[in-house]
């Protein structure tokens, strides 16, 4: 077999199919969740709801991570809270702030942007395995998580390992053969790409909902989101 | 398997978009079990609240879902049997207060408290009520409440109440502004409540009445998730209101019955927004602040160490956070202390949601309370203070169980003893 065709095939037609799944998929279960119906809801809130809805992004996204310690959540587990934490912004860092990935942006989208020098890249990818890998562990001991935890759960994590491992061995050109490792990464993100919309990686567009309800709930009851 | 199905349509026809996008959006992370007082004192992974709602999501997913319906096609999901039904019964209704403190640590904001309510609901009308909270209830449609207060023992009580403390409550008076709704909890076991409601209102002069027909606050409806029975009760009150004309409905020292009035009713009865819905926490610190009652400052400075639980229906999921310090810092400047965690982030008492009224439930309810007793010892109050009679009672009982001498005492109360005539 000629890993050179292998490759192709990968980051060619199935990358694409993959992505239109992906897509599509995504857009599915979008359509149908909203299609679900809203009833109105008639109480008077009693704080303005658009700013708890505000204040709701602005503290999961930019104040808690910061000051986890004000958290009864990280002070009781707090290698979990890190761990969780690092691992959605080294994904955020990788895909978006990552050379190699800008570029397959770029080629998707038609414009690049700056990035970040590979070798904090690099390090947050390191992290980033880390904390995947404690995740994985906190899954296999914790009594709550043990019971949560199906097959498709596993292969949640699994499936975003893979590339993420194949991704770091590549750039230190390490142990196996480029083309192969590249082949793998690829032929492992297409079944990331159409794995997600059959999974909860899928949480990613339903966090904006939920966020959101959450702002807006809080705000109705007077209290702080 | 009838009552299963009847389960099963009921949280079907609950998820609209609202629920479907948050049962959609849970990672599965297990953070939620962590804000638990039940998962925190048992360490049983199963009262996670995200377990508890397991049997929604599973309805859910096997009705809305290809994923679901392809798992439940070729077996690697299963049914939701009537075995299920009775085991998510035993979870939610004995091991769950829907105090919505999960909801505060969800990394995802799920508002996981009512969707857990979402769940009662489906159970309700699977009839897998326990038995003894379906007997308060049932009591409560035929008697009017569910600690037995009639209308002849309601009038008595009141009498005894007005008589007793030189207290003046009006009654059924027509074209009064504010109809105050008392719990039978209150009239029946904390009748020093009544007496003090009573003298603050009346001191502060404002046009009040009781109604002999809108008598009970109290939803029992409103704890097993049935909607008719809450309807139902809620109608009461509502129809008591309109008939004495008056413009606001003051929810006295009760938790659930204010989140139901305040923020259930508006949806289920269209009249419930023709009133304004308050609890009697906001009218005191209204009252405080506009000067129409004087307290004494630092009244309670020598009791020792005096603290505030916070209540989940009234600060957590009510917004009444600053009203009680308030008046705290006013009465008891240098007595008050604060537990921690405290405020929307506080531990729940474990009585709630319906829980102290089931008897089976009380080895759980009691492990729960040794919580609070370690966040009162490590402050080390002697006075604990409150804005819900339902927490009251699970303190009372707990005194007993425990041997333990706090005093307990509702903040209502202690305002009243505080005001300078």
């Amino acid at each position: 077999m000629n890993w050179n065709d292998v490759l192709s095939f990968a980051r060619g037609p199935l990358f694409q199919a993959a992505l239109l799944i992906f897509i599509a998929g995504m857009l599915y279960r979008l359509v149908r969740v909203i299609g679900l119906g809203w009833s109105r809801n008639h109480v008077r809130p009693k704080k303005s709801q658009t700013k708890g809805v505000v204040m709701s992004y602005l503290k999961g996204i930019l104040i808690w991570p910061f000051v986890p310690w004000v958290k009864n959540t990280f002070t009781k587990n707090p290698i979990i809270y890190l761990a969780g934490g690092l691992f959605h912004l080294g994904l955020f860092v990788i895909l978006v702030l990552g050379t190699a990935h800008m570029l397959v942006w770029k080629s998707l989208l038609g414009f690049g942007w700056k990035t970040l020098p590979l070798p904090i890249v690099d390090w947050f990818a390191a992290a980033t395995i880390v904390a995947m890998v404690v995740l994985f562990i906190n899954r296999l001991i914790n009594p709550v998580l043990k019971l949560l935890t199906g097959t498709a759960e596993w292969l949640n994590l699994l499936f975003v390992f893979v590339p993420m491992l194949t991704g770091y061995i590549m750039t230190h050109h390490l142990f196996f053969q480029y083309e192969v490792l590249f082949s793998i990464h690829m032929l492992s993100v297409d079944f990331l790409l159409i794995w997600i919309p059959f999974s909860r990686i899928s949480h990613f567009v339903f966090y904006f909902f939920s966020k959101s309800i959450h702002g807006q709930e809080f705000a109705k009851h007077g209290v702080r989101a | 398997m009838i009552a299963t199905q009847q389960a099963i349509n009921m949280f079907v026809q609950e998820t609209g978009g609202w629920a479907a996008s948050q049962l959609e959006a849970c990672t599965r992370c297990g953070m939620c079990a962590e804000a638990c007082h039940f998962y925190q004192s048992s360490a049983n992974p199963e009262y996670a609240p995200v377990w508890k709602l397991e049997i929604l999501k599973r309805a859910y997913e096997q009705r809305f879902t290809l994923v679901g319906k392809f798992k439940t096609a070729i077996g690697i999901d299963k049914k939701i049997t009537d075995q299920d039904v009775a085991h998510w019964s035993e979870l939610n209704y004995y091991a769950c207060t829907v105090c919505n403190k999960c909801a505060m640590v969800c990394p995802m904001g799920i508002d996981l408290g009512t969707l857990l309510h979402t769940v009662r609901s489906g159970l309700a009308a699977a009839g897998m009520v326990p038995e003894d909270l379906e007997t308060a209830v049932m009591k409560q449609v035929i008697e009017g409440s569910p600690l037995g207060m009639t209308a002849s023992v309601w009038d008595s009580r009141l009498e005894w109440v007005a008589d007793e403390w030189e207290v003046d409550i009006p009654r059924d008076v027509k074209g009064a502004d504010t109809l105050v709704v008392f719990t039978s909890i209150e009239v029946m076991k904390f009748p020093t409540n009544v007496a003090a409601i009573a003298k603050i209102l009346n001191a502060a002069g404002e046009k009040w009445t009781v109604s002999s027909s809108a008598r009970e606050v109290v939803n029992f409806g409103f704890y097993e998730g049935d909607q008719e029975h809450e309807k139902l009760f809620m109608r009461r009150l509502f129809d008591g209101a309109k008939e004495l004309g008056v413009k606001r409905i003051v929810v006295t020292e009760c938790g659930h019955a204010y989140d139901a009035l305040r923020f259930h009713a508006p949806n289920l009865l269209s009249e419930a927004n023709d009133y304004e819905i308050v609890h009697i926490t906001g009218v005191m610190a209204d009252l405080v602040k506009s000067g129409r009652i004087k307290l004494q400052e630092g009244f309670y400075d020598n009791v020792g160490t005096l603290t505030l639980h916070d209540a989940c229906k009234i600060q957590r999921k009510g917004g009444y956070i600053q009203e009680p310090r308030d008046i705290l810092n006013i009465i008891a400047p240098k007595s008050f202390k604060e537990m921690t965690p405290n405020q929307e982030e506080a531990i729940c008492c474990g009585g709630g949601g319906g829980v102290i009224a089931i008897k089976a439930a009380d080895p759980i309810r009691y492990d729960v309370f040794t919580l609070k007793i370690d966040q009162v010892n490590k402050i080390g109050a002697n006075m604990v203070t409150m804005t819900c009679s339902n927490c009251r009672l699970q303190f009372t009982d707990c005194m007993d169980h425990f041997k333990l001498d706090w005093k307990i005492t509702g903040l209502a109360q202690m305002v009243a003893d505080a005001m300078v005539e």
